[in-house]
């Protein structure tokens, strides 16, 4: 590729190192745009950065939650190249088990800070675990059968798994969004740093995001089973000839994506006190688009993804209206990757090598 | 994920089956042969407005029972359909309110349709039962442009639901103009000197939102701004912390996020007052423990619904209202019913009274319709006595302030206010 460009003359080569320039710097100079424009908005309307500084702030752990889900999209995306419609439905039951598990500890709007804490660590582990091996029975039933089908065939069953999911939580709950018991009390402010208020709700997501992404990354970097899920993700036949046993490694794929999917249903319930059948749906949309945006298959790629655009969207919702907030979150993507096709920190597939 | 392919299949389904209905009707109407006349009613069964839409199918029971199930000489059949759907309810769902219209057409021997409980809904059954020339009446419609042009309305209604160019549809409770009104007033009663609203850019909270911006100009209060909502949204607290006024109005239904929105505004602001429409006075809204809002946001939370308390009734002497009162417990068991069973009652009343009004003609749909919206004079009911005008709206135009009080919207008083200019 290199020498054909060469050979075409200096033209397309002067076209190629302006694209180059555009897709690395411009594309970071346009994502750093939006909020240096509302902090230069407010410095000169002489109202300080307090506001963008909150804007910033609820963004990031907003986009904690997408970050958990997200890196369930790109784990699977990663080792079988399957666009998991059902993992934003995986997310939704891990709401709705947390909030049925409520009541199960006796958790009220009552219950004293040590309950409290003790019964929602419970429910977190219950929730990652049921979730955990929800999507592994998923890629048992719904998946692995197809393994050698053509790719439009798991495809449509992972399509079909969000249907089945989605009806499981309108039986469960029933179609409209139900409100739940605010238990942490999660936009009461906890930390007042130079004006910026950081709630209860910013805290909790944000402590129990970047643990997890720890664990996980220590896990995959560091393990044995890690070492095969990246062996899986990069060559599965050799993998199998040096001895991985491919179809346990893509379960325990599955496994983890699950595990943190249940985390962000915790989270999400206590972050947003409400839940519905249909915020798989959107989550699992926006957690996607930041996979993308990040690099499909990169971990890191995913989190920084999820954080990008709850900033985004925290920005657009506070200062366009929240309406136009997708049109602005799809925006960036159209643009992040007509510039950069494999996302901002770059894909790791076998596609992309 | 999977909705895209369920939103793909209903478009199809919707692109395949408008261009002909079987309605036979061309506008006209038609008369039903047999001595049994079929009136139905559509409303949202499912999900946060299923007590209200049950309030008002009781009291059309309750009509339709004291009429001994007769009008005139005609036998009357009573069905209650579903407007909603397990994947959209509380509201009414566009594809299913659609087809409970093409059913009611089918059916010879149908008589009235007495629905949606939504604006958005009515949006999409009437251009379906004009063309069939099918008498409609709404307990609950309150969207401007259903019936006129006014401030609200949208380009190009209300002539477009009425594409026989005759109108064939009447509703028993003010339009948004009035309510508008109702809600500044209000305001303006309690001191609010800057007002933001947010609207869930459907038919009703949309309309109903540029009504209020409209009578709050026109009263002195600022407003800050009028925004859409997204009801897919996981949370308003960005949105609701930008909000610079001492007054909030929520102007949507409760199925359209809406108590996540006062949640979050109401966190986000902690001294604003916060005004709701008849879109959120309902339990599922009012009441935390069927996941309404948070019980400390109730003091500071107040609602217009155009209805009026049992006592304010009393007071006035309608014997008609509190004859219904009574009935309604017997019935029923319930004393406070929920507010739209009066309507309900006075939907059903007046279409029966419509009907043996034309003695042998109410198995003609023209007659009726033009008895329904042409004749509707000085009609004395358990509302008050009122018209229904030649666009089909009501006369009356008290709306009722209510409160929440132990997770229940609790009647305080009548507003009285008139439209902006």
């Amino acid at each position: 590729m290199e020498s054909a460009t060469a050979s075409a003359g200096p033209a397309p080569r002067k076209g190629f190192l302006t694209w180059d320039f555009i897709s690395k710097y411009g594309l970071i100079a346009l994502l750093v745009a939006f909020p240096a424009y509302y902090a230069i908005t407010d410095l000169l309307a002489g109202d300080g950065l307090t506001r963008i500084a909150e804007n910033l702030v609820a963004g990031v752990s907003n986009g904690s939650i997408w970050a958990l889900v997200a890196i369930g999209y790109t784990l699977v995306y990663g080792i079988i190249e399957l666009i998991n419609f059902a993992h934003g439905d995986v997310f939704m039951i891990g709401s709705f088990v947390a909030f049925g598990l409520y009541g199960t500890f006796g958790l009220t709007l009552a219950t004293g800070t040590l309950g409290l804490a003790v019964g929602l660590l419970a429910i977190l582990l219950i929730c990652m675990l049921t979730t955990g091996v929800l999507n592994v029975m998923i890629e048992r039933v719904a998946y692995r059968p197809l393994r050698g089908a053509p790719k439009l065939a798991p495809l449509i069953t992972a399509v079909g798994m969000s249907f089945i999911l989605q009806n499981v939580g309108i039986l469960w709950v029933g179609g409209s969004q139900k409100g739940i018991p605010d238990l942490i009390d999660a936009q009461k402010q906890l930390i007042d740093i130079a004006g910026v208020t950081i709630s209860r709700a910013d805290v909790l997501a944000v402590a129990v995001t970047i643990p997890l992404v720890f664990l996980l990354t220590a896990f995959i970097n560091g393990s044995r089973l890690g070492k095969a899920m990246r062996a899986t993700a990069q060559d599965p036949e050799a993998a199998r000839l040096m001895g991985i046993n491919v179809d346990t490694t893509i379960s325990l794929t599955f496994l983890l994506g699950g595990l943190l999917a249940g985390a962000a249903g915790l989270i999400y319930a206590l972050y947003q006190t409400q839940i519905w059948f249909f915020q798989g749906f959107t989550a699992g949309l926006i957690a996607f688009t930041a996979a993308v945006m990040g690099g499909i298959g990169n971990l890191r790629g995913a989190v920084l993804g999820g954080i990008i655009i709850g900033c985004i969207q925290q920005i657009s919702d506070n200062r366009i209206g929240n309406e136009w907030t997708p049109a602005v979150v799809f925006s960036y993507l159209v643009l992040i990757m007509v510039f950069r096709p494999g996302g901002l920190i770059g894909e790791e597939t076998r596609e992309a090598g | 994920m999977g909705c895209l392919f369920g939103v793909f299949a209903l478009t199809v389904a919707a692109c395949g089956s408008d261009d002909k209905d079987s309605s036979g009707g061309g506008g006209g109407g038609a008369t039903v042969s047999g001595d049994t006349l079929t009136i139905y009613s559509s409303l949202p069964l499912q999900g946060t407005s299923k007590e209200q839409s049950e309030a008002v199918i009781a009291g059309e029971k309750l009509a339709l029972k004291q009429a001994g199930g007769k009008a005139g000489k005609f036998k009357i059949k009573y069905v209650s359909l579903d407007d909603s759907t397990a994947q959209n309810p509380g509201t009414a769902d566009e594809g299913q309110t659609a087809q409970n219209a093409r059913k009611t057409v089918q059916d010879k021997s149908t008589i009235f349709y007495l629905g949606e409980f939504n604006s958005g809904g009515t949006k999409v059954s009437l251009p379906i039962l004009n063309k069939a020339g099918i008498p409609q009446i709404s307990p609950s419609n309150t969207a401007v442009g259903l019936t006129t042009d006014e401030a609200g309305a949208d380009p190009g209604e209300p002539t477009k639901y009425y594409p026989a160019k005759t109108r064939t549809y009447a509703r028993v409770v003010p339009k948004d103009t009035i309510q508008g009104a109702a809600i500044a007033t209000t305001m303006k009663e309690d001191g609010c000197k800057s007002v933001h609203l947010f609207n869930d850019k459907t038919t009703y909270g949309a309309g109903l939102a540029r009504n209020i911006e409209a009578a709050a100009k026109s009263q002195g209060i600022k407003v800050e701004g009028n925004d859409g909502t997204d009801k897919n949204a996981p949370n308003y607290r960005s949105q609701a912390s930008a909000i610079k006024a001492d007054c909030f109005v929520g102007s949507g239904v409760t199925g359209e996020n809406y108590v996540q929105v006062f949640k979050d505004v109401g966190a986000a602001q902690p001294d604003i007052k916060l005004y709701g429409p008849d879109g959120v006075a309902e339990e599922a809204f009012t009441n935390p423990k069927k996941g309404g809002i948070p019980a400390n946001l109730a003091p500071r939370t107040k609602i217009t619904v155009a209805t009026l308390g049992l006592e304010e009734f009393k007071k006035r002497g309608n014997a008609k209202a509190e004859k219904f009162f009574t009935d309604y417990e017997k019935a029923y068991g319930q004393k406070q019913p929920d507010p739209y069973a009066i309507y309900g009652y006075e939907t059903m009343a007046l279409a029966l009274d419509s009907l043996k009004a034309v003695g042998d003609k109410a198995n003609d749909r023209a007659a009726v319709v033009k008895q329904l919206v042409g004749n509707t004079k000085g009609r004395s009911s358990v509302l008050g006595t009122y018209d229904i005008d030649e666009n089909g709206d009501t006369t009356l135009t008290d709306y009722g302030l209510y409160t929440i009080q132990d997770g229940l919207p609790s009647f305080e008083k009548v507003i009285k206010a008139q439209p902006a200019n």
